[in-house]
């Protein structure tokens, strides 16, 4: 690039008039523009997109035919077909590996200037993660989606607890991914390293994942499985999912695993700040 | 006066694990005053930059930055300042008018302010025509130039800027020295850090130099090269001569040791150019002829290298480090060198060509 630069004198403010020349944003503003600019970042390669939204479709043809062929109808609840059993916990497992991507963005992004501006910029620093949640969040929100429509157009699959049962169980897992999606954040805000947050993503996911009762029921697995499973936070939420879209009787999960959502983004988000507010050198 | 100090620190100090990168500094800054930080390679400016900017808290010592701490009040300081680092603080996936607007917006501006501000910026370091790309696409330069127009994008009080100048071309650079000198002139004061001393000469009212992470010295230009006192004398013996024996007349004489550069070229440090006749005749008084002689006058970088090379263990630089090519070395001697074995160490200083 040779185009000579002449750089021209700026215009300033009127002369003895230095103060700064706008307000700082109000938080609102911050948050709208941020998540605007996370959303761009987010969707910015059509072809990440889409596969990563293909994603949970893929896992419920998996799952569904490699676990289903196994699983005899009688372990499962009476009258439930492995489709309607396993689609709800896909919900909930969905948001685990989205939650992992959206730490190591979160890393990418500190990786890159922007964030250091940030820091030097009259901003609530938490916001950019909030930003982020955000824009990841809505991301699940169309792994959801085409999850539950690929389940009705592959296997007919319809909720037996109706539409509203459907969006109740959609709306808790949307609150669940986006607790599993600021463990991440957090864990981003403080480990920094893309390669440590993938290889713990692993320790974290795939037990959470597999040691629950997401793919089968718990009493199936063996005793010291079934233990860890009972005690698997993902547990609670995938059975909370799975009565919601069931329909019928829905007990304690459902509370139980909201509040232990909201109760986890509340400790993750404090700890996400905290992480994230640390100089980039320390 | 006092309430015109718009960065005021004392005693800074700041300690990374084992390595101690300042270590007590004391600085002011005057509103409209442009500040020139030198120092060697690692002697602690970026990290100066970083606490003063609010980036990183110091380890002990306080600053303030338009009469708020930056520790304690970092927001406040942070709607008065604008930040170029030493690393580019830009988002590579958005366009140069997205990064405008978008650091416009989080500054406070409306959609319509913002627009405005990033097109007056656009034009005003030469990004017109690229505006729409994304920085990913930018050279080294246009990001620099990208990075520079984002710090501006609040009309901040105080400017930082790391090593401005590196990977600017010769226009872009005269555009850049020209629009600080603008800004000082409407009442920002501006903390620059640079290796050229080119730069800090034409540019800085005052200038600071670090080592080690202490100041060594602080001044005007002119006060800094008075107090190193003087310029230099280099000379070429004749073809018959000896340079040892001039070089030991000389010191006889009562001039300070000097360095031998090319072959058969010696340089002493020099009073005024007064001292060419007195040389002339101490050498003649030992049969030495002299081919050739001339007079420098001190520059910045005597004071540069007179104020470094006493530094505490300056760090000699790497094997191999890219030295100063076109810089006359030999030329350029400092009093302060008291051994020609410091002057060679410091006169290979690594300068960021
Ligand atoms: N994050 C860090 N961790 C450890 N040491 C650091 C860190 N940042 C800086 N240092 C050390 O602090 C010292 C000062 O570094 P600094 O970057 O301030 O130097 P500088 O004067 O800006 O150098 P340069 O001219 O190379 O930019 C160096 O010894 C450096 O190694
Ligand atoms: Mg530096």
């Amino acid at each position: 690039m040779n185009v000579p630069v002449k750089m021209a004198p700026l215009a300033e403010p009127a002369a003895g008039a230095r103060v700064p020349r706008w307000r700082p944003a109000g938080r609102a503003a911050q948050l709208r523009v941020l998540t605007a600019r996370q959303i761009r970042l987010v969707y910015a390669d059509r072809r990440v997109v889409l596969f990563s939204v293909a994603q949970p479709v893929v896992m419920l043809l998996l799952i569904s035919q490699v676990f289903g062929s196994l699983a005899d109808r009688s372990i499962l609840p009476r009258g439930v077909s492995y489709i309607e059993f396993l689609l709800p916990a896909l919900l909930v497992t969905t948001g685990l590996g989205t939650s992992q991507s959206a730490g190591v963005g979160l890393v990418r992004d500190m990786e890159g200037g922007m964030v250091r501006r940030f820091r030097v910029l009259p901003l609530s620093l938490p916001l950019v993660l909030v930003a982020r949640s955000i824009a990841d969040l809505t991301r699940s929100g169309m792994q959801l989606l085409v999850l539950v429509i690929g389940g009705h157009l592959l296997f007919g699959y319809r909720a037996g607890g109706g539409v509203g049962g459907l969006v109740a169980a959609l709306s808790l897992s949307t609150v669940v991914i986006w607790s599993l999606i600021w463990i991440f954040i957090a864990l981003a805000a403080w480990l920094r390293k893309v390669e440590v947050l993938s290889s713990i993503g692993f320790f974290v996911n795939f037990p959470l994942m597999f040691a629950s009762s997401a793919f089968v029921p718990v009493d199936v697995l063996p005793g010291w499985l079934a233990a860890v499973a009972t005690v698997n936070p993902v547990s609670y939420a995938v059975e909370a999912s799975r009565s919601l879209a069931l329909g019928g009787q829905v007990g304690s999960e459902v509370p139980a695993a909201l509040c232990a959502a909201l109760g986890l983004m509340a400790v993750m988000m404090v700890l996400a700040a905290r992480g994230f507010r640390r100089p980039p050198d320390e | 006066m006092a309430s015109d100090q718009v960065i005021h620190a004392t005693g800074l100090r700041k300690r990374f694990g084992t390595v101690q990168a300042l270590d007590g500094v004391d600085l002011t800054v005057a509103r409209g005053e442009i500040m020139g930080l030198l120092g060697h390679n690692g002697a602690g400016k970026t990290t100066l930059v970083n606490i003063l900017s609010t980036l990183t808290p110091p380890t002990s010592g306080t600053a303030s930055v338009t009469g708020f701490d930056v520790v304690g009040r970092p927001d406040e300081v942070r709607r008065r300042i604008g930040v170029t680092g030493q690393f580019a603080a830009l988002d590579e996936q958005l366009s140069g008018y997205d990064n405008l607007v978008l650091v416009a917006r989080l500054c406070g501006a409306s959609k319509a302010q913002a627009v405005g501000r990033a097109d007056e910026l656009l034009e005003a370091f030469g990004l017109r025509a690229a505006a729409g790309r994304r920085a990913v696409s930018y050279s080294g330069g246009m990001r620099r130039r990208l990075d520079l127009a984002l710090g501006l994008v609040g009309c901040p009080d105080v400017l930082f800027l790391d090593e401005p100048s590196v990977g600017l071309d010769l226009p872009s650079r005269l555009g850049l020295w020209e629009m600080v000198q603008g800004l000082a002139r409407e009442g920002t004061a501006v903390l620059l850090t640079t290796q050229y001393l080119e730069e800090a000469d034409r540019l800085a009212d005052r200038i600071t130099v670090l080592g080690e992470g202490r100041v060594l010295v602080s001044g005007t230009a002119v006060q800094l090269k008075a107090q190193t006192g003087s310029g230099s004398i280099s000379l070429r013996v004749g073809p018959q001569g000896d340079r040892a024996v001039a070089a030991e007349a000389l010191r006889r004489a009562g001039f300070p040791p000097g360095v031998e550069g090319e072959p058969s070229e010696l340089t002493v440090p020099a009073g005024d150019s007064a001292d060419l006749a007195v040389v002339i005749r101490v050498l003649d008084a030992v049969g030495q002829n002299v081919s050739e002689i001339r007079y420098a006058e001190p520059s910045l970088d005597d004071v540069y290298l007179a104020f470094t090379a006493t530094a505490p263990d300056t760090p000699a630089p790497a094997p191999g480090a890219i030295g100063r090519p076109a810089a006359p070395a030999p030329a350029r001697t400092a009093h302060r060198s008291t051994t020609p074995e410091a002057e060679r160490r410091s006169g290979d200083t690594p300068e960021t060509p």
